[in-house]
């Protein structure tokens, strides 16, 4: 006689209940963590976003919709943000992209003391991002910072790197290249290593130049580490704050405040927090959007 | 039952553990200097937490606001004062005062009735008074090719620049090129007449020394209609404007620091700044022109042939207790202990930027050793001194760190040529008028015309 179906899987079923139940429990305090610090604020901030709160004055909050929103769209001190934190973007995040493209084609090949020269050129990521801050404040010092003071021997005159409106924000860019062109060059020259020799020499066989390797060998097979590096910087550099606060604190005026450093006045200087959120909100989207861009960009060269 | 009682007693020896906080560096070093005195007298053990200077409020506002009890005392800056207390952050002294007597008789009437005070009430003890002088070179105003040449140019004797106009002819003859003669010596790289404190934070006290003299007003006391774009205030701005082409090219980065050492690196002629200044300037440690430091009073302008000057009180420092702390009485005990028994010692030594804010601070000329006489202390105690008995206050209401530093953004952009005065200073209005009405207008003005009242009664307001 054999075990009746609905008691044998029915003892299946028993069983599997167990297991989910305990399997449930030794994930719930990941849940938990998750929920408390990833979930909740962000449902919390996003209601935030939608309120007036200003806890200098002791008030409450009010919920107030979209005003926040609308608010973003009249805030001329943020649009100038947003466009400093373009230049960041398109100069900054693209000259680390065409520096630590061309040090980790130079690094790609062995020779003497290969690996003390990619350390070396690892060092400024290596440093904290105050004590960057701070020895890029020294350094373009007018009167007595080294970099002026070489201009002079050159017989050129000295720049106002953090003084003037027109120089600040590239003064800020170019200390962000010297900090985080060795994040791509190691990450290039990590991709262009898996690339198989044989591919190099199949094309040398069939007779391709160098540059012609370089298009149609190496740049394709690099493709994906090149968008995820570029993807990671821009997020970073979208996030700028640590230069902009120890170099210039934005100024002067305006001129080198980025969009990061301003939500950081509003929310922690001025503790206006729901207009705050709304600012936060408005970078998230931003970022979202971009590295859908890249991403989708990265799954067409799969597809093809 | 022993290891009972041992652990009993242990817990009562134990001293009691107090966390201070406040801005980072010198202004510590007194919590540092008198831990074991506090430990002896108090059976308090200070676990001291410097942080940035900027970034002092927050972090403060950020712990009040969660009540976490993370601080028991707090350097504040006075500015803050009116809303930590309007906020119920901060434990109320008068009780204590009673008990253990801070003689604030002795302190300055700024300092004593408005930086220490809310809604009649004392939350904080004095510990830094910060006003604002002029600083300069007097060996370069006393050298004679110097006085020669600038009767020849100016038509009147080189003195000590009174009014704004005598300041940028000062400031305008000392700018000097590289290779460029001064005092007889060829320079080695370029001189100065000025500077000023250039970053957003500050900037608005060295253009508000200009605009307080010349009649300004921060609002309306009615309509509360911002005075910042008065024709006092685009004056002073284009003041500012002219005083700009004598100041290092990189003035608008400035902050505390940079300003300090362009004058005692012997490359500026004058400066307006805190009095920590000359007291730095006069310790070969930290200064190339020792003993060659006079202090005078901020410029002003010629009214009923007087000079009117008002030189701005930004920043300071007082003493409080957070609500939450875990043991108010012993911290009042000890900020009670810097303000009256060691402030004389604190406010007198190089080391730190505290600066003085009782009149006996300014009675004991001889505790200030890093002159090289008592007589130039005398000086600069006199110079300290005429400068605070007209001191312009700082506005001391909820939002204030928004109002001054939407207004720097706006001084700083019309410095650096983005707009004009007028265009920059109606910018400022608009933006203040926003963050007035979104503050709640009708609290702000009842708080603003209670500043006013209190200024008024100090003599400090017209």
């Amino acid at each position: 006689m054999g075990i009746p179906t609905r008691f044998l899987f029915g003892g299946v079923l028993m069983r599997k209940k167990r297991i989910s139940v305990v399997a449930l429990l030794f994930v719930l305090p990941v849940i938990a963590i998750l929920l408390a610090i990833s979930i909740f604020p962000l449902i919390y901030s996003f209601y935030l976003s939608l309120c007036q709160w200003d806890i200098g004055t002791g008030a409450s909050r009010t919920f107030i919709g979209a005003r926040n929103y609308l608010r973003l769209f009249t805030d001329a001190r943020l649009w100038g943000a947003l466009r400093n934190t373009g230049l960041e973007l398109l100069l900054g995040v693209g000259s680390q992209f065409l520096l630590g493209l061309a040090l980790a084609l130079l690094l790609n090949r062995p020779f003497r003391g290969r690996n003390l020269v990619v350390t070396l050129f690892l060092l400024p990521m290596m440093i904290s991002p105050v004590v960057v801050g701070c020895i890029w404040k020294i350094i373009y010092h007018y009167q007595y910072g080294p970099l002026n003071f070489l201009l002079e021997r050159l017989k050129l005159n000295s720049v106002n790197w953090l003084g003037s409106n027109q120089v600040s924000i590239y003064s800020i860019i170019l200390a962000d290249i010297w900090e985080w062109t060795p994040f791509v060059m190691i990450t290039l020259l990590a991709g262009l290593q898996a690339i198989p020799d044989e591919l190099y020499e199949a094309a040398r066989v069939d007779g391709a130049t160098r540059l012609g390797t370089f298009f149609w060998v190496v740049l394709p097979l690099l493709r994906p580490v090149m968008i995820i590096a570029i993807l990671i910087r821009v997020m970073d550099a979208f996030k700028i704050f640590d230069l902009v606060a120890l170099l210039t604190m934005g100024g002067p005026g305006q001129s080198s405040e980025t969009i990061a450093f301003y939500n950081y006045l509003t929310g922690f200087k001025y503790f206006s927090m729901g207009y705050a959120s709304s600012m936060a909100y408005l970078q998230l989207a931003i970022i979202v959007i971009i590295a859908n861009v890249f991403l989708k960009s990265w799954k067409g060269r799969e597809i093809s | 039952m022993v290891s009972l009682f041992l652990l009993g007693v242990a817990s009562c020896a134990q001293a009691v553990k107090l966390v201070v906080i406040g801005d980072a560096g010198h202004n510590l070093k007194p919590f540092e200097w008198y831990a074991q005195t506090f430990k002896e007298k108090f059976d308090v053990e200070l676990e001291v937490i410097g942080v940035p200077f900027g970034e002092v409020y927050e972090k403060e506002k950020m712990e009040l606001i969660g009540q976490t009890g993370a601080y028991d005392i707090m350097i504040v800056f006075p500015k803050f004062l009116a809303e930590f207390a309007a906020n119920g952050w901060l434990y109320p002294l008068d009780e204590f005062i009673a008990k253990l007597d801070p003689k604030m008789e002795d302190v300055t009437p700024g300092y004593r009735d408005f930086y220490c005070k809310y809604g009649g009430k004392v939350y904080a003890l004095p510990y830094d008074g910060d006003i604002l002088n002029l600083y300069y070179r007097k060996d370069l105003l006393e050298n004679e090719e110097e006085k020669a040449n600038f009767k020849a140019k100016y038509g009147y004797d080189l003195k000590v620049p009174e009014t704004w106009d005598e300041f940028l002819n000062v400031a305008e003859f000392f700018t000097r090129k590289k290779g460029e003669k001064l005092a007889g010596q060829v320079l080695e790289r370029a001189f100065y007449g000025t500077a000023y404190y250039g970053q957003k934070d500050q900037i608005f006290a060295w253009w508000g020394n200009i605009f307080s003299s010349l009649g300004g007003v921060y609002f309306n006391e009615e309509t509360m209609e911002p005075g910042i774009n008065s024709e006092a205030g685009v004056k002073a701005l284009e003041i500012m404007k002219t005083m700009h082409q004598y100041c290092p090219p990189d003035v608008l980065a400035y902050g505390y620091e940079e300003l300090k050492d362009v004058f005692l690196q012997g490359d500026c002629f004058m400066v307006v700044q805190w009095p920590c200044v000359g007291k730095k300037g006069a310790d070969a440690n930290q200064s190339k022109i020792v003993g060659k430091i006079g202090v005078a009073h901020v410029p002003g302008v010629k009214k009923d042939g007087e000079i009117y000057y008002r030189p701005l009180m930004p920043c300071g420092r007082v003493l409080a207790i957070a609500a939450e702390s875990k043991d108010p009485w012993k911290a009042y005990q000890v900020i009670q202990y810097l303000s009256l028994e060691t402030s004389l010692d604190d406010v007198s030594t190089a080391e730190t930027g505290l600066d003085p804010y009782r009149y006996s601070h300014f009675n004991h000329p001889e505790a200030y050793e890093m002159f090289e006489n008592v007589e130039d202390a005398k000086i600069y105690l006199a110079g300290v001194q005429q400068n605070m008995e007209k001191g312009y206050p700082e506005m001391v209401l909820p939002g204030t760190v928004e109002y001054e530093e939407t207004l720097g953004v706006e001084i700083s952009r019309a410095l650096s040529g983005e707009k004009t005065p007028k265009q920059a200073l109606d910018d400022a209005a608009k933006a203040w008028t926003e963050i007035l009405n979104r503050l709640g207008k009708e609290n702000q003005k009842k708080m603003y015309q209670e500043l006013v009242k209190g200024w008024r009664a100090a003599g400090l307001w017209e």
